[in-house]
């Protein structure tokens, strides 16, 4: 039995090697990108958690404040070490300085080596044997190797450290052995830190390691209850939640694409299948009558399924790694999403999942040959053998399609009405699935109306016979027609998305920069001296306004928020703040914030509502005034006017200017700034540079959904071509008995082309209308509820309809290749054979 | 010398109307067919011989009667579709009148399919497919493909294909139909003597009169039975 499945099996790839080859690549495409997605994730994630390690050490707690800005009093650390459940508390302190005027600060890490040895091992300086650990204590700076390679410097070396406008020179003694190749850091001792950067009765954070008998949790919320609000401690499993869910949407998002990648090979395979058993059917039903069982019949099917999932998955685990390998080398760890900047991990394969997306690639191609397989058991065997591929009178009647297809729609509006499941859009991608499903099986229902009212038509003969033919068998029509559906369908959805999301970051960055230049001081505050400068009266600028940003930690298991500080009216916040929805007044005697779309989702607060903002090492209560759109921070931001800020007890250290140059002086400004950028290696940028770099890195964030939609329009079409030459196949001796009585062969190609074409017209627009309604859904569902992304509906008809113009000159080539080989036959032949 | 002590094929109160038409197309079909016994089965075009071929195969369901079939006396009519396949690929050989050579597998390939399908230890394929080649005079046809014979070449591999195993019943519909006079003579020569050496039954359904004369026995199905 084994040895004639094998036969049949090498036959098939004999015979159909394009069709069986594409099914395989199709397959080893979707397999490809799943794996290729979970392993540069998993490489950035294992690298991010990596990094971290070095510089937070393996601590069983961390104990430091909500705000940024914010420290852990030097008393508080005390107290905590005098707990006997505490065997060490490692203090440190960290900031940005910037190493020698290069523009791009590095962290400066305080800390106190004797505890440090405990908790964060690779932090420590090299050992060496003259001195111990004397030069840390005396004031040495040591800097990781990569950063001393990145500046060109060796251990010995003399440099100015600069934070603001304030310098000071000093001498790196060597270097941390333990640290990897991206970290850029210097470490200097925790006292010589606090006494150049402050503050002085205060740390950043203690990191502490408990007694191996103390309970964490136990130990966690006791210590909680006793520190002060401002003050958090969080556990190393926080830790690893919050990078998980830093990139979990994106990710979910990518794993999705890769399925719709998998579930196009698999429809492939069921085209490939499906013409292959139509193909073979005598054969088939000669071996029934030989004696094959009818088990085997389905199972042959079923095999020659997997043996193309086989070698298609396994190619496309190898297609995976070097995709994976190729794009951290290219994007990095997040595929251009930005989450985790500026390293390249390393791809490590693990058994499990390799084997996991092998059985996918696997199951994706029974699952095409499936309905296949069954076709092939339950034909009737006599019938077969004397007349070819029997196609069963369909299933369902009309009335009852409508109605299947009313019940999905209205499953599919009901699911797009669904909240989020485990804050991810899983009720939206299921009503995509549906609107797919309801495309494809409303496919009969257009097919059989335009071709039977052809068929009532008067047309020439050859037209007529082909028309005739689509109406009274019309399976082949409607796979061919389904492929198109699907792909054209997820194509359109995705031009539409990335589309209004586009016109949408359009507008938002109109909104969000008035200003024609802006000067940042990358995460270090902008020198005191420059801010002076600019208040005088001898400057080109008519208007200036600062801002200055920090982090929240509101919830220790999320990426923490944002705080702008900004110099905002307190009636009139809509003058700077692109707001969705009303701005609600705030009482007179409150402070208020306004707070980003993002944050009003995932922390579920309203306009009207109180927030509890810690700041400064209190729980302040802020009214919330309002929520404005905000792209570029999807994890949530705050802002609050200067003036609230400062009255709330926070030191407004301005960060960042807009500038409004006086009129016609805009050279003159840029020329008066220019010193100062050089100085303090600020960022000078005017809003069109910033405008066109922000849409640099969205084209550049879906530069992966590019490549899959190109795909998804070849395999659709690549589906459309061969059920097409399949149904021309299956009608060559219909064909060649007519080219016998005297039909012209070119009439008769003709005829199968302009089918092929009315069958892929029937397709693109069932495509068209899915693909509006999935693009609807991916803007107005999977959007805001992956991303907190909400942005209205932007349909570009001139490049939908491009596309499915182009779709259709390309169906006609495929149909006409068809036709071709159908009409090329000879009729001597054709006529002759049996089979 | 026919055996009538050990039927090969033995069909009582056999009985077959499609939904679609009328009245029944045969009905209290009684005959038997002895090991080595040969026996033609005509009637006029649209009777419904192959109908009563099918029936015999369980290729299509009888409404009523049995079909015993082989040495252990199965009843087709009774069983299951993975029985009845399995019955087949033991008992029966096919010969048809359109060949039904499996184009992609070379002749020796197709002349081994039914000892796959009848489990046969994979030790005696090559040399039962060498002489039933030798037999049926294609020796040296072994790797060539299908598409390469002419008609009369491919229902030799046909009949091969139809003894390989050793069926207790071959089973052939018009074997000569597509064949000039010559060929089909000698090719039914051919069928005849393989089926009389290996002491199987044969069902032969032809239009011939020298195809009928041949044979040990001639059946004829009209409107209304057997004669
Ligand atoms: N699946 C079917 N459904 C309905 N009627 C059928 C079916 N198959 C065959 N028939 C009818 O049954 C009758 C007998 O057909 P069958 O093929 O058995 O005739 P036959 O005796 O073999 O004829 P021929 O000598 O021309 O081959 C015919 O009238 C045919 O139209
Ligand atoms: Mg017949």
């Amino acid at each position: 039995m084994n040895t004639l499945a094998w036969w049949l099996i090498r036959a098939q790839f004999r015979t159909r090697r394009t069709a069986t080859l594409l099914s395989m690549l199709a397959i080893a495409l979707g397999v490809a990108l799943g794996y290729a997605i979970h392993l540069i994730n998993d490489a950035a994630l294992a690298d991010f958690g990596r990094a971290m390690k070095t510089v937070q050490g393996d601590p069983d707690a961390v104990v430091g404040a909500r705000d940024s800005a914010g420290g852990v009093p030097v008393a508080t650390i005390n107290a905590i070490a005098s707990d006997p459940a505490v065997l060490v508390v490692a203090p440190v302190i960290e900031t940005r300085v910037r190493v020698n005027s290069v523009r791009t600060p590095v962290r400066l890490i305080g800390l106190d080596v004797f505890s440090a040895a405990a908790v964060m091992p690779w932090l420590l300086p090299r050992q060496d044997d003259r001195s111990t650990t004397g030069g840390i204590l005396d004031g040495d700076v040591y800097a990781s190797p990569s950063l001393l390679a990145k500046l060109g410097l060796q251990a010995g070396a003399t440099v100015t450290l600069a934070r603001g406008d304030r310098e000071w020179l000093t001498k790196i003694a060597g270097d941390l052995p333990a640290t990897g190749p991206d970290d850029l850091l210097l470490v200097a001792d925790i006292a010589w830190v606090q006494e150049r950067f402050g503050p002085n009765e205060a740390v950043g954070e203690g990191r502490v390691r408990l007694a191996p008998e103390v309970d964490l949790a136990t130990w966690r919320t006791a210590l909680q209850a006793r520190l002060p609000p401002g003050l958090l401690v969080r556990a190393a499993e926080d830790d690893r939640t919050r990078v998980s869910n830093l990139s979990r949407a994106y990710r979910v998002n990518l794993n999705v694409l890769a399925l719709v990648a998998l579930l196009t090979g698999a429809f492939l395979v069921f085209a490939t299948q499906l013409t292959a058993i139509a193909q073979r059917s005598t054969q088939f039903a000669l071996l029934g009558v030989l004696g094959l069982s009818p088990r085997m019949r389905l199972l042959q099917v079923l095999l020659e399924g997997l043996a193309i999932g086989i070698p298609g998955a396994v190619v496309g685990l190898g297609l995976g790694y070097a995709l994976a390998f190729a794009f951290t080398q290219i994007l990095g760890g997040d595929l251009g999403g930005g989450y985790f900047s500026g390293s390249t991990p390393s791809i490590v394969p693990q058994p499990a999942p390799l084997l996991g997306f092998l059985a996918l690639g696997c199951v994706a191609s029974l699952a095409g040959a499936l309905y296949p397989a069954y076709l092939n058991r339950v034909q009737p065997l006599a019938q077969a053998l004397k007349t070819g591929f029997a196609q069963s009178r369909a299933a369902f009647s009309a009335r009852s399609r409508w109605l299947l297809a009313a019940l999905l729609a209205l499953a599919a509006f009901v699911l797009a009405q669904m909240p989020p499941l485990f804050e991810l859009p899983l009720a939206g991608y299921a009503a995509i699935a549906l609107v797919l499903m309801i495309g494809v099986s409303s496919a009969p229902l257009f097919t059989r109306a335009l071709f039977g009212w052809l068929a009532k038509r008067r047309l020439p003969a050859a037209q007529q016979i082909a028309i005739q033919n689509v109406a009274q068998a019309p399976l082949m029509a409607q796979v061919a027609a389904s492929g198109l559906i699907i792909s054209f369908a997820l194509t359109a959805s995705m031009v539409i998305m990335v589309a209004s999301f586009r016109v949408a970051v359009d507008h938002w960055l109109d909104h969000v920069l008035p200003a024609p230049l802006y000067l940042r001081g990358k995460a270090t505050p902008l020198p005191q001296e420059l801010l002076d400068a600019l208040a005088g009266t001898q400057t080109p600028f008519a208007r200036i306004e600062r801002s200055a940003q920090e982090t929240l930690v509101i919830d220790p298991q999320r990426p923490s928020v944002a705080l702008l500080v900004r110099e905002l009216e307190r009636d009139n916040p809509a003058a700077r703040l692109p707001f969705t929805g009303p701005v609600v007044a705030p009482p007179a005697d409150m402070p208020v914030v306004w707070i980003s779309e993002p944050m009003h989702e995932i922390y579920r607060i309203a306009p009207g509502q109180t927030l509890r903002l810690p700041l400064r090492g209190h729980d302040v209560e802020v009214f919330v005034g309002g929520v404005w759109r905000d792209y570029s921070r999807q994890f949530g931001a705050v802002a609050i006017g200067r003036d609230d800020f400062v009255r709330l007890g926070g030191r407004f250290a301005p960060s960042e200017l807009a500038l409004w140059p006086l009129p016609g002086q805009e050279r003159l400004a840029s020329d008066w700034l220019a010193p100062w950028t050089d100085r303090y290696g600020l960022e000078l940028a005017d809003s069109l540079e910033i405008r066109q770099l922000s849409l640099s890195i969205f084209d550049k964030s879906f530069a992966v959904t590019y490549a899959l939609e190109a795909a998804a329009m070849l395999i659709g079409l690549f589906g459309l071509a061969v059920t097409l030459a399949a149904s021309v196949w299956l009608r060559a001796r219909e064909l060649a008995t007519l080219g016998a009585l005297g039909f012209d062969r070119r009439m008769l190609g003709r005829a199968v082309m302009v089918e092929g074409a009315l069958i892929a017209l029937v397709g693109l627009l069932i495509g068209l209308a899915c693909g509006v309604a999935i693009g609807g859904i991916l803007t107005h569902v999977i959007n805001p509820q992956a991303f907190h992304w909400r942005m209205a509906l932007t349909i570009p008809w001139p490049a939908v309809i491009a596309g499915a113009l182009l779709t259709l000159a390309a169906a006609i080539v495929a149909s006409r290749y068809a036709a071709r080989q159908a009409t090329r036959l000879p009729v001597a032949r054709v006529l002759a054979s049996a089979d | 010398m026919p055996n009538s002590s050990c039927p090969m094929l033995a069909v009582a109160d056999l009985a077959k109307r499609y939904a679609d038409v009328g009245r029944p197309l045969f009905s209290g079909i009684d005959f038997a067919v002895a090991a080595g016994e040969i026996v033609a089965l005509v009637g006029e075009s649209g009777i419904g011989k192959s109908t009563l071929l099918n029936c015999i195969a369980g290729l299509e369901t009888a409404d009523c009667g049995s079909v015993h079939i082989g040495p252990h006396a199965l009843d087709m009519v009774r069983l299951d579709e993975a029985a009845r396949a399995a019955l087949r690929a033991r008992n029966i050989g096919f010969v048809f009148q359109a060949f039904h050579v499996l184009p992609t597998l070379t002749v020796a390939q197709n002349i081994i399919v039914p000892l796959l399908l009848a489990r046969v230890p994979s030790g005696e394929h090559a040399t039962r497919t060498q002489a039933l080649l030798e037999r049926v005079g294609l020796a040296g046809f072994a790797d060539r493909w299908p598409a390469s014979l002419s008609g009369g070449e491919l229902q030799r591999v046909a009949i091969a294909r139809a003894l390989v195993h050793r069926p207790a019943l071959i089973l052939a519909d018009e074997p000569t139909g597509n064949l000039d006079p010559r060929t089909a003579s000698d090719v039914l020569s051919l069928l005849l003597e393989r089926v009389r050496e290996q002491r199987a039954g044969a069902l032969i359904v032809t239009h011939s009169q020298h195809v009928a004369q041949c044979c040990d026995r001639v059946l004829t199905l009209t409107a209304n039975g057997l004669a």
